[in-house]
């Protein structure tokens, strides 16, 4: 039987396929989640199980009805549930009658390179070769995306032409979808450039801007399909929006061991003073470095139920008090109805609108 | 000093230890009461809304011991790990950060350290050396307590390997008691849960109890050795991190197999994360084995009576399903 593999529905996914099929894969491509795969992970998922086990539940059924036969992925890189993951998945899977194998990449620690090596068949220097070769371009199409994809948020609240960036976006995406070289990555490159700076801007002064830094479980943080694309959500209420998680990074961190997470983990540790799990202290971590950076509040996404975020959650009115950092927290699950959370999130911004500019009064008068 | 121990957690677990620890150095040691409404209230104020109900629980009683009983100190541990490569539950791990940010106000009053150990038995008196200048002890009176702690708590894990229950054998240990248990040739369950759920009566009313008074023979996770309850996971690609999900997970693995045990009563709090997955796996192989399965689901609002009602319902099945198998 040959292999069919699949994978998660998590942020770039084109990045994903495209290293697999460069790898010489059959790949399955998981369908963009829609309220039915949501609908299936609920109904064949344990009803407390946090909610990115519940899409991926979703996932993994959609896939294998198209004739996934192989699901890689990852066991997240702070010991928690997501670790087991895999291991119910497959439980269930099987229940119901599909034959799939899962193959889980770890952090580093568990063996990471072996796992690799006997999957991707790397025995000789050739297949390293090829390994090193798909990885050079792949990864950099991984981190021009995460690039890209950041500037854009930055953009559309003072976009003269409404719509223009996100458009400008999903060109740049197609564009890239079809990159398999050196040569075309550079091209797309260049004309992603060329794409963002024609976006036409407003003037706006430094201390009208509001900006917003998004924090949280890394799950519901990336995947947009899940958390009420709050990106541009926020960006539509006239925000810009960085995500404290951008998968380029994650892969940075723990394939490659960059440095950048550690120094924001140990902006945490006055609240939370070792890792517990998950990406508690790195949620800690990020509010407070969001704020010296400039940033004038943080939504703080969680999945419901969400055991190390729960511990976030509850040091969260220390570090507002000690940072003078707005700080909302949102809890996700399959029934977070839109409304209620876009309400909230609007009061949230309204009341950080009003204090900027009640402070820019008082510093004005003070002159 | 006087300093006080929340009965919440694990105290069920390792309440022997550290009464002994600290006692022999010399404090005064308070243990809050049973849980009650009004600690449950407090503790539901002080938490996040979605925490699990036996943190709620916990913080109740911390707050009862620094408000009504006016101890200098609580002991909040930071459990870190006691098994070698697994860790805790990440609300255990942050605990400490949980209760000092979250109630601000109380955070000097608070005793914590790090505990880590590579087996269950915590007695490595470096766990507690941290706490010699809040505790007024020297090195060496640190070891001696640990040591003579150690005694004791051995004591309990022998009681309950004989198949007494945790509270029950930590009671004979405490108070030099014996406690006999009905042996019979009735049902037997296996009832699989945290030793901070089981032995709490407000959360599980007494649920051992009440299979007592039903003439029902029971198990409990803390009654079968590591060894047996570790052979039983060994088989898993990966286990959980969490050492104790996974002793529960052991023992429901093997309390579906052994033909000696008629039924697995799996209790698990609301909000608990761990046992979403322990639940769906419990529920996969008790198809398998066929042997009947039942998740209890305990909050603060339960019904005792709803309670109640379940649980013989449970026993009925079961006997009539040991009568038709023997006739
Ligand atoms: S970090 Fe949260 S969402 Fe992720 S596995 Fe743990 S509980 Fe689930
Ligand atoms: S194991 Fe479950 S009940 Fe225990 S602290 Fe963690 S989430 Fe709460």
């Amino acid at each position: 039987m040959s292999n069919k593999v699949s994978f998660p529905y998590l942020g770039h996914v084109i990045v994903y396929k495209k290293f697999l099929q460069m790898m010489g894969f059959e790949v399955i491509m998981p369908p963009a989640p829609t309220q039915k795969t949501i609908d299936l992970g609920v109904k064949y998922s344990p009803e407390f199980a946090c909610i990115p086990f519940k899409m991926l539940m979703g996932n993994y059924i959609e896939a294998c009805e198209l004739g996934a036969n192989t699901i890689i992925s990852s066991g997240g890189h702070g010991p928690c549930r997501a670790g087991f993951y895999g291991e119910v998945h497959q439980r269930i899977l099987r229940q119901m009658g599909y034959d799939v194998n899962f193959i889980i990449f770890d952090s580093p620690k568990r063996d990471l390179f072996g796992t690799i090596k006997k999957f991707f068949k790397i025995k000789n220097k050739q297949s390293i070769s090829k390994m090193v070769k798909v990885s050079k371009v792949v990864f950099p199409v991984l981190k021009d995306l995460d690039t890209f994809e950041k500037k854009i948020h930055t953009m559309i609240p003072y976009e003269i032409n409404k719509g223009q960036s996100l458009e400008v976006w999903r060109e740049i995406y197609k564009i890239y979808d079809e990159v398999y070289s050196q040569k075309e990555l550079l091209e797309a490159r260049a004309e992603g450039h060329r794409m963002i700076d024609s976006i036409k801007l407003r003037k706006v002064n430094d201390d009208e801007k509001i900006k917003i830094g998004i924090v949280g479980e890394i799950f519901v943080v990336i995947e947009p399909s899940i958390n009420m694309d709050v990106e541009n959500l926020l960006c539509s209420l006239g925000c810009e929006a960085e995500r404290s998680l951008y998968l380029s990074e994650w892969v940075e961190h723990n394939i490659f061991g960059e440095k950048h997470e550690k120094t924001i983990q140990d902006l945490g540790e006055k609240y939370i003073e070792i890792l517990i799990g998950g990406h508690a202290k790195t949620t800690v971590g990020n509010i407070v470095d969001f704020k010296n950076r400039g940033f004038d509040g943080i939504i703080h996404l969680m999945p419901f139920g969400c055991l190390p975020e729960l511990v976030s959650q509850s040091v969260i009115p220390k570090i507002t008090s000690d940072h003078d950092i707005p700080v909302l927290t949102l809890s996700i699950d399959e029934q977070t109805g839109k409304s209620n959370n876009l309400t909230r999130i609007e009061a949230f911004i309204d009341l950080i609108r009003n204090k900027k500019t009640k402070e820019k009064v008082f510093s004005g008068g003070k002159k | 000093m006087k300093i006080g121990i929340p009965r919440a957690l694990l105290y069920h677990y390792y309440g022997v230890f550290w009464e002994e620890f600290f006692k022999e150095l010399g404090h005064e040691v308070i243990v809050s009461p049973h849980s009650n409404k009004e600690i449950v209230d407090t503790g539901i104020k002080s938490a996040v809304p979605e925490i699990c109900v036996p943190i709620k629980i916990f913080l109740g009683h911390l707050k009862y011991l620094i408000y009504e009983k006016n101890v200098d100190y609580a002991f909040v541990p930071r459990m870190i790990s006691i098994h070698k490569g697994e860790i805790f539950c990440p609300k255990f791990m942050g605990l400490p950060d949980l209760v000092k940010n979250g109630s601000p106000e109380i955070s000097d009053r608070i005793l914590t350290t790090y505990i880590e150990s590579k087996t269950e038995n915590i007695s490595n008196y470096k766990n507690y050396i941290s706490l010699s200048d809040k505790l007024n002890a020297n090195e060496e009176d640190i070891k001696r307590a640990s040591r003579k702690a150690n005694i004791k708590w051995l004591e309990f894990r022998r009681n309950t390997l004989r198949g007494i229950p945790a509270d029950k054998a930590a009671e004979m240990v405490k108070k030099n008691t014996v406690y006999k248990k009905n042996n019979s040739n009735n049902i037997k369950i296996a009832v699989v849960g945290y030793v901070y759920n089981v032995y709490d009566p407000f959360l599980s009313m007494d649920i051992l109890d009440k299979l007592h008074d039903l003439n029902v023979d029971y198990m409990t996770f803390e009654m079968l050795d590591n060894k047996t309850i570790f052979s039983q996971i060994s088989h898993l690609k990966k286990r959980l991190f969490w050492t104790f999900s996974n002793k529960l997970l052991g023992a429901g693995y093997y309390s579906l197999k052994n033909h000696n045990i008629d039924g697995l009563i799996h209790l698990t709090a609301f909000g608990c994360g761990p046992d979403s997955f322990l639940g769906k796996l419990f529920e996969i192989e008790s198809d398998i084995r066929q042997k009947p399965f039942m998740t209890i689901r305990i909050d603060e609002h339960t019904g005792e009576n709803h309670l109640q009602t379940r649980i013989e319902a449970f026993v009925d099945m079961l006997k009539r399903k040991k009568e038709k198998e023997s006739a």
